[in-house]
């Protein structure tokens, strides 16, 4: 800068002018830098504006490139990320005509990535700390050099990429894991349902509603009590709620036996685990309950315990009987009218046990699934002829009397198992009413089905005994302190072989209302053959 | 156009603020399918705000003053992009107007021209990014090339109506991809009811 000398004017203005323009200069500059300041700044406000915005990690990556590229007047760029929790790069995004930097897809080791870069003429900037989260490749222009401004806004900004593609790639992966897991809560057969501190329902999956009978997400948000309705179906008493229990003691209960109400207000025996979750962002408690309808399986061991019970006992009974007289045939000296006497009663002892054997077999042929049947075309008139002739033996063929089962369309059954089903209800009618009094066999036809009934002059079956007594080991209650002798599987053998066919059983009262019993079913006429 | 003093800037603005403010729910609606939903409610809250401050200016204050005092203003107190982007423009303007104490039709064109530049530069945009830019450029460039004001503002409504068909690359909008196609750029309507209000 030149130093104005006291008494030379021309020295003095040029000095002067010297010193204006430097000055007009200064500011200049200052106005540029100022103008390149503003510049970045506002370029770095909308890349921290684009990686706030969120998004999946490829859709964030493929967008921040297109930025920088553009912020540093780039060619073309390509970013480099590693995978959380992994060593290798992989390409996460690349703008349009960006020199690849190794095999297709292919994750490239640190050192992979800087040499490929150097070879393919790309700057290369780390992101993140050392070692770092990622790279970003850019090509400068044709002849020309990156901008400069731009590549220190990205400079400065690498750590916040570093963390913005990190934290995306989290969210990915917890999204992921979301779906999985309400995947999972949702295709569970269990019912899972979850509740806040208060009991409100946060969750339950469509097994739950599908047990209580509940529209879509209609318990949300509604106390688990009101929706469950335990208490009422007298699972626990009001303040003993196990959901309650594990959260405040904080310890899971593996197992514990529950009930609820459905919407019909039926109770269904459930059982399952109860656990605190995991508090969620706010602290909360969650608990959740896994529950299992055990309604089938309580009834399948009550089944399983009468069967054990009925079946000894059915099984003892005619066993000692045989012991007690192949004893007295050993061991004591008889005549020969008593000899045959005992060897008589042996005879019906080894027929029960026989019978009884058989129809356990049975009801384990009726369990497989399908179960075979041979149908054929056949006439109900024939199977009660058959009946008739079988009946012929025994003596107690007029008993049986038929109206109306000839000149009907034919049957499409199998002959022998609906044969044992005739056989068995008139069996049973035959034990029950009193001797000499008729056993009626009807049929009537409609459409596709012809409906049979059996009337006998018995007792009849109380009311409350008619749905129990096609259940396996039911006996009506009146006979069963009876001394005919039946083992409760005839009923529900011939429903199950009847439903086998497509059909019903049932029994019910007589149509004249006489006493008696009438048991009903519905066999399939051969197709086409219909009234 | 007339020539053009502080009073007549002063007026314009407030014209700005009142278009702004009748077409901001659009705006802002424009903005919520491309941007984050805001653009309509920033820029009314912006030029509400330069009321005060042109109050605080003495009356005999030149129309380049008073755009750059504004420019600075909207570039310090609009949310979003536009207002550093509107605030440049404006500055970028004033600069060229200097102290002139009054402003003609050629000297505009110039102010135009100049925004359109300054708006480029700090927001790195071309023509056809689907921003601003698309509406003020071709004004600028119609001016500058002697058109009337009714013919410059048929070319930024032209520019305007080009950024529907765009794919955004720019801005918050580069999130959409091509999905960003198919709406206008909240940003260049925004520009067309600033330049409408010069054409009284």
């Amino acid at each position: 800068m030149l130093h104005p000398a006291r008494g030379d004017g021309a020295l003095n203005d040029a000095a002067r002018d010297d010193r204006i323009a430097s000055l007009e200069q200064e500011v200049r500059r200052a106005f540029e830098d100022a103008q390149r300041e503003a510049d970045a700044m506002f370029a770095q406000y909308q890349l921290s504006q684009l990686l706030a915005s969120g998004g999946r990690p490829a859709e964030l990556a493929s967008v921040v490139l297109a930025e920088i590229v553009r912020l540093c007047g780039a060619a073309a760029g390509s970013l480099w990320l590693r995978e959380p929790g992994t060593r290798p790069f992989r390409q996460a995004a690349a703008s349009f005509g960006a020199p690849p930097l190794g095999p297709e897809n292919s994750p490239l080791t640190q050192y992979e990535v800087s040499l490929a870069a150097a070879a393919a003429a790309a700057n290369l900037l780390p992101l993140g700390e050392e070692p770092p989260e990622g790279f970003l490749a850019l090509w400068p222009p044709e002849g020309a050099q990156l901008d400069p401004d731009g590549l220190r806004v990205v400079q400065l900004s690498r750590h916040e990429l570093a963390v913005a593609f990190r934290g995306a790639q989290l969210r990915e992966t917890l999204e992921r894991e979301r779906q999985e897991l309400t995947a999972i809560v949702d295709g569970a057969t269990d019912a899972i349902i979850q509740v806040d501190e208060a009991c409100r329902i946060v969750r339950i999956n469509p097994a739950a509603r599908q047990l209580l009978g509940l529209a879509t997400d209609a318990a949300v948000g509604r106390r688990c009590a009101e929706v469950l309705r335990c208490v009422e179906a007298g699972a626990h008493a009001e303040d003993a709620c196990p959901l309650a229990e594990v959260m405040q003691s904080g310890r899971p209960i593996a197992y514990r036996e529950a009930a609820v109400l459905d919407a019909e207000g039926a109770v269904i025996c459930v059982a399952g685990g109860f656990s605190q979750a995991a508090s969620d962002v706010t602290g909360h408690i969650r608990a959740t309950a896994i529950l299992r309808d055990i309604s089938a399986v309580q009834a399948l061991e009550q089944l399983r315990e009468g069967f054990v019970a009925t079946v000894s006992h059915e099984l003892r009974t005619p066993l000692a009987l045989i012991r007690g007289y192949t004893d007295s045939l050993l061991h004591l000296e008889l005549e020969p009218a008593e000899q045959r006497h005992y060897l008589e009663r042996i005879d019906q002892a080894t027929e029960r046990l026989s019978t009884l054997v058989k129809e356990i077999l049975d009801i384990a042929h009726l369990q497989a699934d399908p179960l075979i049947l041979e149908r054929r075309p056949v006439s109900f008139a024939s199977l009660v002829a058959r009946l008739r002739g079988d009946l012929a033996a025994t003596g107690q063929a007029a008993r049986l009397v038929t109206i109306g089962v000839d000149d009907l369309p034919p049957l499409e059954v199998d002959a022998g198992r609906i044969g044992q089903v005739l056989e068995n209800i008139v069996g049973n009618a035959l034990k029950y009413a009193p001797p000499d009094t008729p056993i009626t066999v009807a049929a009537t036809v409609s459409a596709e089905w012809l409906t049979g009934t059996i009337d006998d002059e018995g007792a009849g079956i109380p009311e409350a005994d008619r749905a129990l007594v096609l259940e396996p080991f039911h006996r009506g209650r009146h006979v069963r302190e009876s001394s005919i002798q039946g083992t409760g599987l005839g009923l529900y053998i011939c429903r199950r072989l009847v439903e086998a066919h497509g059909g019903r059983l049932w029994v019910g009262d007589r149509a004249d209302h006489r006493a008696g019993t009438r048991v009903s079913f519905t066999l399939p006429l051969l197709s086409g053959a219909g009234a | 156009m007339q020539t053009v003093y502080g009073q007549d800037v002063r007026r314009y603005l407030a014209r700005c603020a009142a278009a702004i403010e009748r077409h901001r729910e659009y705006l802002t609606r424009l903005d919520a399918v491309l941007g984050d939903g805001d653009h309509g409610d920033n820029m009314a809250i912006g030029l509400q705000a330069i009321r005060e401050l042109l109050d605080a200016y003495p009356g005999e204050s030149s129309p380049g003053e008073l755009l750059r005092a504004v420019g600075q203003r909207l570039a310090t107190t609009v949310g979003g992009a536009s207002g550093p982007l509107y605030g440049t423009a404006l500055i970028e303007a004033g600069l060229v107007a200097g102290s002139a104490p009054a402003l003609d039709w050629p000297l505009m064109g110039r102010m135009l021209d100049a925004a359109a530049n300054g708006l480029a530069r700090r927001g790195r945009c071309v023509i056809g990014d689907k921003t601003i830019l698309d509406t003020l450029r071709p004004a600028a460039d119609a001016a500058m090339a002697g058109d009337t004001p009714g013919r410059t503002l048929m070319a930024a409504w032209r520019g305007m109506r080009s950024t529907r068909s765009l794919v955004a690359r720019r801005g918050l909008a580069l999130r959409l991809g091509a999905r960003s196609a198919g709406h206008l750029d909240p940003g260049a309507v925004s520009c067309f009811i600033l330049l409408a209000a010069m054409v009284h």
